[in-house]
């Protein structure tokens, strides 16, 4: 356990943000493109990454006064261009058909005069940074994905994943809320939800009071019962990627991507930040600065191994959830274990298999192992039956009891003859027949636990895998079919 | 530097003025600790470094109640021309306009009181917390009213206590005796600079996060 003190020197604050972060990964042309919504949808885009469609731009009072309302569709998005934190963003849904005016996310219809002097407060820069002159530009309104309907109030939410050193460090989902007006900024009233990597399933829940601007945590979405934890992110995999992919080309080193969720386009880059915020740490009940400085100087050659990579370090909150209700460790069904026999032990690929009963090893793997013996006294009596059909045509009762009168017949000179390797002799009967195989006791270490088991012995050459491991050893596990394929032990 | 102190004082520069000068630098320091290490923000450095400055001169009483009346009076043009059609730049022409008025008519009301203190403020602490008011505006647009108000009330409380610091008696005759001090402060600042710890508002804002830390199992 960790000290109070040494634990804090674990998270991101503001000083260690600009000092070890911002200021040296994120060189000043780069920054450039994070604050330059037009620049960075170019930029994107000719990195083949998905952005919002440009519908159009309005750069000068003159434009403005020639520009053809009727280019535009039914509904768009108003952005100005070097806005900050959602400010001055208008969304518009649709046009009232009597009227012919359009209808903003607020219900209240808008007119050109209307949308004219909200232009006219960009071009002053009243939405800003620091008050410079800006301009605006319309793109197509995110359609909101059917999984987050339930959860957000007259806007898309989005995703924020922090990208460092190629790896998704850490993500959050961010929901508009009543409070925030349809926005998905925290310090809007928005709610931020925090993302286990690996699965993409929301974990934690915060929402912010605007007046103390302290984050709070909340387990239901305000005014319902519905939980906020145990969502499931559409299009997971391919958003880091993208995140990760964006850090690319936009040189920022440390950055923060906001990817919106397309009904029918899938993810799309919403915008860049420089400098991300920090309470993504409270939305995950995680520290960045360790994971930060876990990663730093890795050498990752693509984005897809960066995600694989940070999956593997960050992810897996889900699933200690699970282990801590359950008491049980969740496994994947494809593992790296370490087998052990009298000869030594191997490194070996091992599959899963709640369809068996007993753990069996390839025949091969048994002799590496130290098992010669046994499998030499069993063979001189039973050269042949390794799973075949012995009996064909008799059903399985016939086929057990001749079976286990030939096995009889034997075994007492086979465990004489293996050196007391050999712990029995055992009928599996499995859909190619019924198999007389060699029992032997073998110590599993799967998933950092050391398991004593027997296992049967069985010619596994031609499949792809040279360990079973079946229900019997797999009492204090849940095995999780979605997860994949994990190269540490 | 005691020499330069020496000269000045021969030429006729007030002791006053050399102890407020030399005190800025620890003023800027107090401030840029209070930001890296405390998490106070304030309107960044200069506003609160200059308002204490105004308050040396003003009194701190004085000081308080001017920039409270300039406040509520530059609020309450700005929500009245809030639904005029004008530029950004006249409507604050305008609001500082009403401000200075209304500083005006508050010492006349502050003579009629016999309050000869405030009679005699000269015209720079004023003009100091006039501009007070465009900082206010700026961060109000952006950031929203809370925000603005929020970050005053702290510029506010960072001035006081920069007022408090210089007017220490004990303090000041310190730096009278030995200027070098300020050196140290550029030291003090370089620390300062390379400071990545958490603020400590920091602290009570992940609180969460840092009890609930567990280093993640060994993969």
């Amino acid at each position: 356990m960790l000290s109070y003190l040494e634990r804090s020197k674990l998270i991101l604050g503001m000083n260690a943000r600009n000092m070890l972060y911002v200021r040296p990964y994120n060189p000043k042309s780069a920054k450039k493109i994070a604050d330059d919504k037009l620049l960075c949808k170019k930029v994107l885009k000719k990195a083949d990454l998905p952005v919002p469609f440009l519908l159009g731009k309005i750069r000068n009072p003159e434009e403005l006064a020639n520009f053809d309302w009727n280019t535009l569709p039914k509904s768009f998005v108003l952005k100005p261009n070097r806005g900050l934190g959602g400010e001055g963003i208008m969304v518009v849904y649709g046009k009232n058909k009597k009227s012919g005016n359009w209808v903003k996310a607020d219900r209240q219809e808008i007119t050109i005069p209307e949308l004219e002097a909200h232009i006219r407060n960009v071009f002053e820069g009243n939405y800003s940074l620091s008050g410079q002159p800006d301009t605006v530009f319309f793109e197509e309104r995110v359609k909101l994905n059917r999984i987050f309907k339930p959860y957000s109030y007259r806007g898309i939410p989005d995703v924020r994943i922090i990208v460092f050193n190629r790896m998704p460090i850490m993500a959050m989902l961010r929901l508009p809320t009543e409070q925030s007006r349809g926005r998905a900024n925290l310090h809007l009233g928005g709610i931020c939800l925090g993302i286990d990597l690996t699965t993409g399933v929301t974990t934690h829940a915060i929402s912010r009071n605007l007046s103390t601007q302290q984050d709070y945590r909340i387990e239901y979405l305000p005014g319902t019962r519905i939980p906020l934890a145990g969502i499931r992110i559409p299009y997971w995999q391919e958003s880091l990627e993208i995140a990760s992919m964006c850090q690319e080309v936009s040189g920022l080193g440390f950055l923060g991507v906001d990817i919106m969720l397309d009904r029918d386009r899938g993810p799309v880059v919403a915008e860049i930040n420089a400098r991300p915020g920090l309470s993504i740490q409270n939305a995950n009940q995680a520290p960045l600065r360790e994971r930060l400085e876990r990663v730093k100087g890795l050498k990752i050659s693509s984005a897809k191994k960066g995600v694989r990579l940070a999956q593997d370090l960050f992810g897996g909150e889900i699933e200690e959830e699970v282990e801590e209700a359950t008491g049980k460790r969740v496994v994947g069904i494809f593992k790296k274990i370490i087998i052990e026999g009298p000869r030594g032990k191997r490194i070996v690929d091992a599959k899963l298999d709640t369809g068996a009963y007993y753990t069996s090893i390839d025949e091969e793997l048994a002799i590496e192992l130290g098992f010669g013996e046994v499998v030499k006294a069993f063979k001189e009596y039973f050269p042949h039956f390794h799973g075949s059909l012995m009996f064909p045509g008799k059903d399985i009762d016939y086929q057990l009891a001749e079976t286990r009168k030939i096995r009889d017949l034997h075994i007492e000179e086979i465990v004489q003859k293996s050196t007391g390797l050999l712990q029995n002799i055992r009928l599996v009967s499995s859909s190619n027949g019924i198999s007389i195989r060699p029992v032997i006791e073998t110590k599993i270490i799967l998933d950092r636990s050391a398991i004593l088991t027997k296992a049967t012995i069985v010619r596994r050459k031609h499949l792809r895998f040279p360990v079973i491991i079946g229900r019997k050893s797999l009492k204090s596990f849940i095995i999780d079919v979605g997860k994949k394929k994990e190269e540490s032990l | 530097m005691p020499d330069l102190i020496q000269l000045a004082l021969d030429q006729g520069v007030p002791q006053e003025t050399i102890i407020y000068i030399l005190m800025y630098p620890v003023i800027l320091t107090v401030i840029a600790a209070a930001r890296q290490v405390v998490g106070i923000k304030a309107f960044g450095i200069y506003t609160p470094s200059i308002i204490a400055v105004a308050f040396l001169a003003t009194t701190l009483k004085y000081g308080l109640a001017i920039f409270f009346v300039v406040l509520a009076v530059a609020l309450g043009t700005r929500f009245i021309l809030k639904s005029s059609k004008l530029l950004y730049i006249s409507k604050t022409a305008i609001m500082l306009s009403v401000v200075a008025l209304a500083v005006l008519a508050f010492l006349a009301l502050g003579g009629s009181f016999r309050r000869t203190g405030l009679a005699n403020v000269s015209i720079f602490p004023l003009l100091i917390m006039i501009t007070i008011v465009e900082k206010f505006v700026v961060v109000q647009i952006e950031n929203g009213f809370k925000t603005a108000m929020y970050l005053a009330v702290e510029t506010i409380f960072l001035a006081s206590v920069c007022y408090y610091l210089v007017k220490w008696e004990a303090f000041q005759n310190l730096v009278l005796a030995y200027p070098a001090i300020v050196v140290l402060i550029v030291i003090l600042n370089i620390a300062l600079g390379k400071w990545t710890g958490l603020r400590l508002s920091e602290y009570f804002r992940f609180r969460d996060v840092i009890n609930n830390v567990e280093l993640p199992r060994k993969k």
